[in-house]
């Protein structure tokens, strides 16, 4: 479906897309405090644990193993 | 409390029409030479260079800040051409950002003259293997070919050959990935100024079921829009058989077409 109003979109786009765009596009590097690329690939470290810990939990409540054997 | 430090969300090259609302969000706007900054004073307990750094590891901190990053520059873009700045660009002083706009004008200028006019539409392709396996007889020649030859054999042989039949239909499947996939791009991109490849989502970060095999920003002129969105119409529904999906999104903010080079 297209969707025309980009508001409205924002609320649905996921957290790792978002930052994709927010933080490594755009004007970078010009201010006087900017994140570095170091900081960001933590972010992206944290975003990926979180999600995983989502996982983990969904697959606990599911009653599926974590480690397939 | 002191909101000293300059948050810079994005730059325009004229006034936005209509008129955006900029108090109730917290905005101001400052006109720099021929440019227009739009910005919001926040404090350093939350921005200085230390606490920004501390507060980027807070996800829901980040969350919360990345979207209403992104919503204002969304909203701001309503109204005028936008060059989007990084989440966290953040200016010392009014003079620090003044130098920063004079300083880099003419890169401005250059990025402004090739955004003007266009959009930034996303293009993300996903594939349903399970749909594509049922439609594997009719896309695939070789496919099609081992299957008559099963149906020919005795039920030995067409125990064997089915099990080959997999692998092929496997190999089958990824081929067509690639070739719809590279159709597709090469239709949008002809439709389009200038593209940028984004990197493949795995399924837990994009919430679908069905495998992303295409996500490519296009910078598409204003007039081209509707043709650009009428063809991932027609598209859709020549496809959505065999199994591939379209989403197509839009107008985002120009995030991907944005290249400032830095002085050194």
């Amino acid at each position: 479906m297209i969707q025309n109003n980009v508001i409205d979109q924002s609320k649905d786009i996921t957290i790792l897309e978002l930052l994709d765009r927010v933080l490594n596009k755009g004007v970078i590097l010009t201010g006087d405090i900017v994140i570095s690329v170091a900081d960001i690939d933590l972010v992206y470290v944290g975003v990926k644990l979180m999600l995983s810990s989502v996982e983990t939990m969904e697959q606990l409540k599911s009653g599926r193993s974590i480690v397939q054997k | 409390m002191i909101n000293d430090l300059i948050y810079v969300y994005c730059v325009s090259d004229k006034l936005p029409e209509p008129e955006i609302d900029l108090a109730s969000n917290g905005l101001n706007m400052l006109a720099i030479n021929d440019f227009i900054v739009f910005f919001k004073h926040v404090p350093g307990f939350e921005f200085s260079e230390e606490n920004l750094k501390r507060n980027i590891s807070d996800i829901q901190w980040l969350e919360i800040n990345a979207r209403d990053h992104f919503m204002i520059i969304s909203l701001i873009m309503g109204g005028c051409n936008v060059i989007p700045f990084k989440f966290g660009t953040i200016y010392n002083s009014p003079d620090s950002l003044t130098n920063f706009i004079t300083e880099y004008s003419s890169s401005l200028i250059e990025n402004f003259d090739f955004i003007r006019g266009k959009e930034e539409w996303t293009v993300k392709i996903y594939c349903d293997r399970i749909s594509l396996n049922k439609q594997i007889d009719e896309l695939s020649e070789e496919a099609a070919e081992m299957e008559k030859q099963i149906m020919a054999s005795s039920p030995g042989k067409a125990f064997l050959l089915k099990r080959k039949k997999y692998d092929l239909v496997e190999n089958e499947m990824d081929r067509l990935c690639t070739q719809y996939g590279q159709d597709y791009y090469d239709i949008f991109k002809n439709l389009s100024k200038s593209n940028r490849l984004n990197n493949l989502l795995p399924k837990e970060f994009t919430g679908r079921e069905e495998t992303m095999i295409l996500n490519t920003a296009f910078l598409v002129c204003k007039d081209k829009v509707t043709d650009f969105i009428n063809t991932a119409d027609d598209l859709r529904k020549r496809d959505e058989n065999s199994g591939f999906f379209i989403e197509v999104t839009g107008p985002w903010p120009p995030f991907s077409f944005i290249s400032i080079k830095e002085k050194q």
